[in-house]
């Protein structure tokens, strides 16, 4: 195989083959992806039947659970709506009863529109952002000035939190940024190519992610169980709320 | 482009600006571009006017509320189907909108604790709508409240007028 | 059994037909051909490739919450239809409907439970499934397209759920269909026009129960279709599903 080193290396070599027997493409690696081509891409199926059937046999057992659950279960229907009586508390469903909460915190503009808005554009323009493909584990690179542009950030972001009394915000932020640093100082053990779940290294995207979800969980969670009327603070073993 | 079709840039002669040359088949095009453009956005000015009601049939936004006579004095009366508070003290007669300035929960007068209270998010406002806590961004709003020429107290919810003023009665 | 005997031959002489050849024109899916034909020829079936990667079948894989959300949608559009011939968008009209599914028609409530428990499900399926994408990195070139439409689909989602919550227009449903529209009243600018427009007036009323209608049972059901179908058709066209690193995919 053709070796070709430019001045940068913006190359590497790839796999050697026997050509004849199998031809295989010549593989440029260069910085912006991250394409480690560790085999071929396995064995394949004919869709007919094997991916149909397997369709099928979820769309049973889902159509079976469904249905045992919906004969026990049943929906609610409260009273007439009454444009004259605003009930106590008044609750969004549950997919945006985390936006209620934050909406506890924030004014109206923030919480409802500049967040959301935020949110999914964020979440749309995560595949154009290199940061996003190459996947570098957060701790390469210089770790240190890392460690500092994060704890800086961390900092600032509590305070804000803080300053606007948005506890249930802050409590999983720091959480998560209390991981991350844990995170930090493992990492030259870690180096050694570890696999368990909670030794790999972990990139920035990641990290991001994992603290949105868990952000979004606890609110969702304290929407739920932790507020009654007024949006006060309830525990949920003594209101009965649910 | 590599149209094999196209035709070169005329030359122009040398004391009129190229700039201003353009052939049938640019302005034909821009002409029939702008055409489409103006048929689209029209369609989507039209489809936003027609999904605009131009009647509702909503309550009317001007009621009468009675003598005034009947509100005792100091005094803060709930209209229920109106949505609006009138408060009656020394100074006169004044109406108060019962929707939280927050996102529009309907308010409870409180008289235990001289408040209105929102059940939403805990806003508590003063029964002269003035806020004492809580998210909500502004105060209640005042409406216009007047005597009709029989005597009776009339109030406009769509004319919002600066808190403080009473109608003397 | 007697019935192996009497149906496998029955099901062989209808297949000879010549009405059932002009119908289903491969013949028996046995060898490798028919069975591409099976998927390549058949229009509903032909988004999926002709082969799969043997790795991307396993359950451990990704659960299948993708395809669960698309079965769910299934569930709610059938459920939906049948609810929808007992259902009069009207105000109070609306709210005894709802009482007569749950007393008076037949299987009525558990029709309305089901697709109520369908669309919670879903809303959950389409997140879980976005996540699982992002941490699999399955949104990485060439299927930058596909996570936005992804994403675009997981916000019809929530809408097709948000309209429909309001058409039991029972207190659950008006007041947070209220705050929701209170809080779209907050953009700048646009805010109040975008309230009355979607809302057909000023208040939370008859005209607002039936754009949510409409906007829940045609139109947004239409766009989900549609961006459905070229999410299934970029999955295809870009190479197929991702697989984890340790089966032999790319990346990290």
């Amino acid at each position: 195989m053709a070796e070709k080193e430019s001045k940068e290396s913006r190359y590497e070599a790839g796999f050697g083959s026997n050509a004849k027997k199998e031809p295989v493409r010549v593989v440029f690696v260069t910085r912006k992806t991250s394409a480690k081509v560790v085999g071929d891409i396995g064995p394949r199926l004919m869709t007919y039947p094997h991916l149909l059937i397997r369709e099928a046999i979820v769309f049973m057992i889902l159509v079976i659970s469904l249905v045992t659950v919906a004969l026990f279960w049943d929906a609610p229907l409260e009273q007439l709506a009454n444009p004259l009586l605003t009930p106590n508390p008044a609750k969004a469903p549950w997919y945006f009863l985390g936006l209620q909460e934050l909406l506890h915190y924030f004014p109206p503009l923030v919480a409802g529109i500049i967040i959301p808005t935020l949110v999914v554009i964020a979440l749309i323009v995560i595949p154009y952002f290199n940061i996003n493909i190459e996947g570098a584990p957060l701790w390469s690179g210089n770790a240190k000035r890392t460690l500092l542009m994060f704890l800086a950030v961390v900092i600032a972001l509590t305070m804000l939190l803080a300053a606007f009394r948005a506890w249930t915000v802050l409590a999983p932020t720091d959480l998560v940024a209390l991981l991350m640093l844990a995170s930090y100082h493992g990492s030259a053990e870690r180096r050694a190519g570890a696999n368990a779940f909670w030794r790999r290294e972990r990139t920035l995207p990641w990290w991001v992610m994992t603290w949105f979800i868990s952000v979004a969980v606890v609110l969702t969670v304290v929407g739920t169980f932790f507020r009654g009327p007024g949006w006060s603070w309830v525990w949920p073993w003594s209101s009965h709320a649910g | 482009m590599t149209d094999a079709n196209q035709v070169p840039p005329v030359q122009a002669p040398s004391d009129l600006p190229t700039r201003l040359i353009i052939t049938r088949r640019e302005f034909l095009n821009d002409a029939a571009g702008l055409a489409l453009g103006i048929a689209g956005i029209g369609s989507l000015v039209v489809t936003y006017g027609y999904l605009s009601p131009n009647v509702l049939f909503e309550p009317p936004t001007t009621f009468r509320a009675g003598n005034p006579d009947l509100y005792p004095s100091n005094s803060v009366t709930f209209l229920e189907d109106q949505q609006v508070y009138v408060v009656r003290t020394e100074n006169g007669f004044y109406a108060v909108s019962a929707v939280c300035t927050h996102l529009g929960c309907v308010t409870q007068w409180k008289p235990d604790l001289g408040q209105i209270a929102c059940p939403c998010h805990g806003s508590k406002f003063k029964s002269d709508g003035t806020k004492i806590e809580g998210p909500a961004p502004r105060p209640l709003p005042h409406f216009a409240i007047s005597l009709t020429a029989d005597g009776e107290l009339q109030v406009d919810k769509l004319e919002v007028i600066s808190p403080g003023q009473a109608l003397k009665a | 059994m007697a019935n192996s005997f009497t149906i496998a031959p029955a099901l062989e002489r209808l297949r000879a037909t010549r009405v059932w050849k002009s119908v289903f024109r491969r013949g028996p899916a046995l060898t490798n051909r028919t069975r591409s034909l099976a998927v390549f020829g058949n229009l509903f079936l032909h988004f999926l490739p002709v082969k799969v990667r043997e790795k991307s079948l396993r359950v451990r894989a990704s659960y299948y919450v993708g395809s669960i959300s698309f079965l769910l949608f299934i569930v709610l559009s059938v459920t939906g239809v049948l609810l929808m011939f007992y259902y009069h968008p009207a105000v109070p009209q609306a709210y005894r409907d709802m009482k007569d599914l749950r007393f008076v028609v037949s299987n009525g409530v558990f029709l309305r439970n089901l697709h109520r428990l369908a669309a919670q499900l879903m809303v959950l399926a389409v997140f879980w499934h976005m996540f699982h994408v992002f941490y699999r990195g399955g949104y990485r070139p060439p299927h930058e397209f596909n996570w936005v439409v992804g994403v675009v689909l997981l916000l019809v989602t929530l809408f097709l759920s948000y309209t429909g919550y309001l058409l039991p227009w029972d207190q659950l449903a008006f007041w947070a269909i209220t705050v929701g529209t209170n809080i779209v009243s907050a953009m700048p600018l646009i805010g109040r026009r975008v309230r009355f427009v979607s809302l057909g007036g000023n208040l939370v009323g008859e005209n607002a129960l039936l754009r949510f209608y409409v906007l829940h049972c045609v139109v947004l059901p239409l766009i989900a279709v549609f961006l459905v179908a070229v999410h299934f058709w970029r999955v295809q066209k870009d190479g197929g599903l991702t697989v984890r690193e340790e089966d032999g995919g790319k990346g990290k």
